[in-house]
């Protein structure tokens, strides 16, 4: 006991005097790991937020509404409607008659329903609503039912396959921007983490030749410099771990008020996933950073 | 143990047939055969660059022979680990001309971080480094910074150092190199009293009055060769006689 308690004694004095011996290399490696896992934490967010978003989307977007033209008699729709139901695809269609369209359209909140009264008549047209067992036949669907006599050309419905694919877009390039960007600082922060480890070697090479004059083990010699970087990367992890952890919420209440009609959501059990995963990566960082710089010095 | 490993047939330190080449090509030792058993105190003399400093690096491995064997406390340097090196060196107590003390530690802390450093249980520490800074004749300047003490005080701290772990083997490197005389001697004197403990002494130097009155067993490398071999020898061969 005696002895590993000297052990992480001597190893946790000296990687903090390493540390504020050589302040100013030290801070610049923890503002690099703060900037990695910044990085890190916000991407992870913002493609689960994507994520929220395309899933919400899609349970929307199993449906559409079929136009009918004013034209088609009733008789014809329900047909038109049975033929729609015996399609496998096909698990539910609703026949939403003119009065039922401009019924729900006058709930709609952001429109004033005057609009509508000093028309007269009403614009809107009966439509059969389509929902299906799996959204990529949606656009099969779409292509059939726009042929036939009985569907109102302008427009004939409202499938719109773009939202979601931008969407899913949107996820992929932010994904692999990110990704590349959090590769490269990761490459970095290792590289300059190793550069403070070398330096605060460098400034310890008479300790450590005594050291190693003295009979100390290899292990013995290299723990302070992989404590000094775990030092580094939690220091880095701990920034950036507070600046997501409380900013997360205003950002997303921010964003609510801007983007009014994208569902976007505050998921706190994901955050505490996230926060943990960066400070892992900080631990990571520092101690592969460390390990980089104690490595080749060492053997001799 | 002791009665184990001292043995006629086992010194404790053998060289056989030692050749070491550095990667630039410099050869530093050709053919070197020496045998010193326990307790022996030698010199190893000769001129700058003949290897003498290459030999002490060898037996504290810190460079490997090219060729040959090179047997400590009967372990066979060439395989041993390099991670059993740490517990050679214990065994062997080293100091250097420049002595190698760290400036920001005083007295105390520059020998107990012999211990600390090789994860000896701390309780002990304070009892060890009183001993041997009274060996070397050190009470009352425990709180010294080295830049405080004299050269001949910051040998004896290095003395000190290299005594914690009781080793079997001291090796001297120059160790009289930047003192005066005076100093010297007292040195030298601390040098004999840890051989009369059972220590055996290696010291390369250069003080050919110390090794001219001392009388003791001289080894002379010339070349990275030994050239000479004698006890009670002085620093020069003898006019009328050679080895």
């Amino acid at each position: 006991m005696h002895r590993l308690w000297n052990r992480i004694d001597f190893a946790f004095s000296s990687a903090w005097q390493n540390f504020w011996r050589n302040a100013a290399v030290s801070v610049a490696s923890v503002l690099i790991v703060w900037v990695v896992l910044l990085a890190l934490g916000s991407l992870l967010l913002v493609l689960h937020s994507l994520d929220q978003i395309v899933a919400i989307e899609k349970t929307k977007a199993s449906a559409i509404s079929v136009y009918l033209a004013d034209t088609t008699p009733l008789s014809s729709a329900m047909d038109f409607k049975l033929h729609l139901e015996q399609d496998p695809r096909v698990t539910n269609v609703a026949y939403v008659s003119k009065d039922q369209a401009l019924a729900r359209f006058r709930q709609l909140p952001a429109l004033d329903p005057s609009v509508i009264d000093t028309l007269g008549t009403n614009p809107l047209p009966a439509s059969l609503d389509v929902t299906v067992r799996d959204i990529r036949d949606l656009g099969a669907i779409d292509q059939e039912v726009r042929n036939s006599p009985l569907v109102d050309k302008s427009p004939a419905t409202n499938y719109e396959p773009n939202v979601i694919d931008k969407i899913i877009l949107l996820a992929r390039v932010a994904g692999i921007a990110g990704l590349v960007l959090i590769v490269g600082l990761t490459g970095l922060s290792v590289f300059i983490i190793m550069l403070t480890i070398r330096t605060a070697i460098y400034l310890r090479r008479k300790e450590i030749e005594v050291m190693k004059l003295v009979g100390a083990t290899d292990w013995f010699v290299r723990w302070p410099f992989i404590v000094e970087g775990l030092i580094v990367g939690v220091a880095g992890a701990a920034v950036a771990v507070l600046i997501v952890g409380f900013g997360y919420r205003p950002a997303v209440i921010n964003l609510q008020s801007v983007l009014i009609f994208v569902p976007l959501a505050f998921d706190p059990s994901y955050l505490r996933i996230v926060l943990a995963a960066m400070l892992g990566f900080g631990l990571l960082l520092g101690s592969v950073g460390s390990y980089l710089g104690v490595r080749r010095f060492l053997k001799q | 143990m002791r009665v184990a490993t001292v043995t006629p047939a086992a010194p404790q330190i053998s060289l056989d047939r030692v050749q070491k080449t550095y990667p630039n090509g410099t050869v530093a030792l050709r053919d070197v055969t020496l045998q010193i058993p326990k307790q022996d105190f030698v010199f190893l003399v000769g001129p700058s660059g003949a290897g003498k400093s290459t030999l002490v690096r060898l037996l504290i491995r810190e460079e490997k022979a090219t060729a040959g064997t090179i047997s400590v406390e009967g372990q066979d340097l060439s395989r041993l680990k390099r991670r059993h090196l740490p517990y050679l060196r214990r065994k062997i107590g080293m100091v250097f001309q420049d002595f190698k003390l760290l400036p920001n530690l005083t007295v105390f802390q520059n020998v107990g971080f012999a211990l600390r450093v090789t994860e000896g249980a701390l309780r002990h520490l304070k009892p060890k480094v009183e001993e041997v800074l009274s060996i070397v004749g050190l009470e009352g300047k425990e709180n010294k910074y080295p830049d405080q003490l004299s050269g001949g005080e910051q040998q004896r701290v290095a003395i000190a150092r290299a005594l914690v772990h009781d080793p079997r083997i001291f090796l001297a490197d120059e160790p009289t190199g930047n003192l005066d005389p005076a100093t010297s001697w007292e040195i030298i004197q601390l040098l004999l009293q840890i051989n009369a403990r059972g220590t055996t002494v290696l010291m390369a130097t250069h003080n050919r009055e110390i090794v001219d009155v001392m009388r003791r067993r001289v080894v002379a490398i010339e070349g990275g060769q030994i050239v000479r071999d004698e006890d009670a020898g002085g620093y020069h061969a003898p006019a009328l006689e050679s080895h």
